[in-house]
């Protein structure tokens, strides 16, 4: 009979095939570099919290037939601490001859001992299996906000990923950027205009990974349910998300005062010409909308089309007036059988997503050879 | 194994994956797999109904075809939960 068990190391071949295929959509066997990236993630962090794991669906003759990937996560809540499941990456083979895998694989996982699990990543079919194991969707963290930079050069860069010989029109579009940008005027929702304001009085500086998590720390505290990370473990994911090929050049930058005060980090991939990808944004309170100044100021001066990133409930109320646009990609959905951990993601109280989800990962932007 | 129990998955099926459309004939040997009404979401849900309506405990392991393919897999499934 199939059955689920702990994802182990000779699982790792199999489990690497499985997100190459259904995840990744290539025919092209799993390289080293993926299956060694999948045990230093799945198997090598999870010493944290032995007791959450990822698990695999086995079929009768032994064979891996399905994997969802999970991060145990040291959460607190109101000063208590919480044990958390991010559960992002869901595979499962044989949707023909056992349609019920995936079914039996997410129950499996979400009746393990955490105090809640969660994906940030989920798809439209994962998100209706979760509801049926009365999982909620959080939806002022579902969505993707977009800003347009250069309206012409964005317009381009997004024909251009379906149809690469359109950027031979780069210089043309540059210059329509260029006069729309000397017509000057108000931002709209598509052409950018850094204003004069309170983000004149901040500075953007580079700060190492040390810096960034220490500094982390401090803007968490506000969220009454947040990650209890130490900052060897914020370090040890700054490391992951050192690279991410394929979202472009890493930009980790504190935002601060003249006096040297920071009041707020954000951390985005993205190359000149390019649509930049946030990973986080984090402020002091009350300075969130400055701290997104400071970032959009930053990409388009180093030449980005535009910038996007996951919405987080404080954020979206930031983000008013901004000219952003929302959409949706992919559900923050949360599943606890604790009313009050509940309400407190429900009610925007929890920091979740970006560096409290699968955002800081290879996973997520990164090309393995 | 009662026609009542029959009844009331029946009505779950008709409810929640024919979207009430009562005119199928649905007999109670009818594959709900290999007639594409019920998929891996689906069970979940058939899954949460038959434990609250029927005060069953459903293991992973049970979530099987030879458990819940058809309504009379079904009943039968409930009568053997019901009587351990």
């Amino acid at each position: 009979m199939p059955s689920v068990r702990s994802f182990e190391v000779g699982d790792v071949d199999a489990v690497a095939d499985l997100f190459q295929r259904l995840l990744r959509k290539s025919a092209q066997p799993a390289g080293d570099d993926l299956k060694t990236y999948l045990r230093a993630l799945f198997l090598d962090l999870t010493d944290r919290d032995p007791d959450i794991r990822s698990r695999v669906h086995v079929r009768d003759d032994g064979s891996v037939s399905g994997f969802i990937g999970v991060l145990p996560v040291q959460m607190e809540f109101e000063g208590r601490p919480v044990r958390a499941a991010n559960c992002g990456t869901f595979a499962c083979d044989d949707r023909e001859s056992d349609p019920f895998a995936g079914a039996r694989l997410l129950r499996d996982v979400l009746s393990g001992p955490q105090d809640f699990s969660f994906t940030e990543t989920s798809n439209d079919v994962s998100t209706d299996m979760w509801r049926s194991m009365r999982a909620t969707v959080l939806g002022p963290y579902s969505l993707e906000w977009l800003r347009v930079l250069r309206p012409a050069a964005f317009a381009l860069e997004a024909a251009a990923g379906r149809m690469s010989a359109l950027r031979l029109f780069t210089p043309v579009v540059k210059a329509a950027d260029a006069l729309i940008a000397r017509r000057g005027g108000k931002s709209s929702w598509i052409s950018y205009t850094p204003l004069a304001g309170k983000a004149d009085a901040f500075a953007d500086v580079a700060v190492d990974d040390e810096e960034f998590a220490t500094l982390s720390q401090s803007f968490l505290a506000q969220y009454p349910l947040h990650p209890a990370w130490d900052n060897a473990t914020l370090v040890a994911m700054l490391q992951h998300a050192k690279r991410k090929a394929l979202h472009g050049e890493r930009v980790q930058h504190a935002v601060k005062s003249r006096t040297g005060k920071a009041i707020g980090l954000y951390l985005y991939y993205g190359n000149p010409g390019g649509i930049g990808r946030t990973v986080q944004i984090l402020a002091a309170p009350g300075q969130e909308s400055v701290v997104i100044d400071c970032l959009l100021r930053n990409a388009r001066e180093r030449g980005l089309v535009a910038m996007r990133g996951r919405t987080q409930p404080i954020l979206l109320n930031a983000m008013i007036g901004k000219k952003c646009t929302f959409l949706h990609a992919s559900s923050t959905v949360v599943h606890s059988r604790n009313p009050d951990l509940l309400a407190a993601m429900t009610n925007g109280h929890a920091f979740l997503n970006g560096l409290a989800g699968e955002g800081w990962t290879r996973l997520i932007g990164d090309r393995f050879g | 194994m009662t026609d009542e129990t029959r009844t009331a998955i029946r009505a779950f099926v008709v409810e929640n994956f024919l979207f009430g459309d009562d005119s199928h004939p649905l007999p109670a040997d009818l594959s709900l797999i290999d007639n594409d009404l019920i998929d891996s979401t689906g069970i979940l849900e058939l899954v949460s109904f038959l434990e609250e309506r029927f005060a069953i405990q459903v293991a992973d392991a049970d979530i099987v075809p030879a458990n819940l393919d058809t309504i009379d897999r079904i009943a039968g499934f409930i009568s053997r939960k019901q009587a351990t």
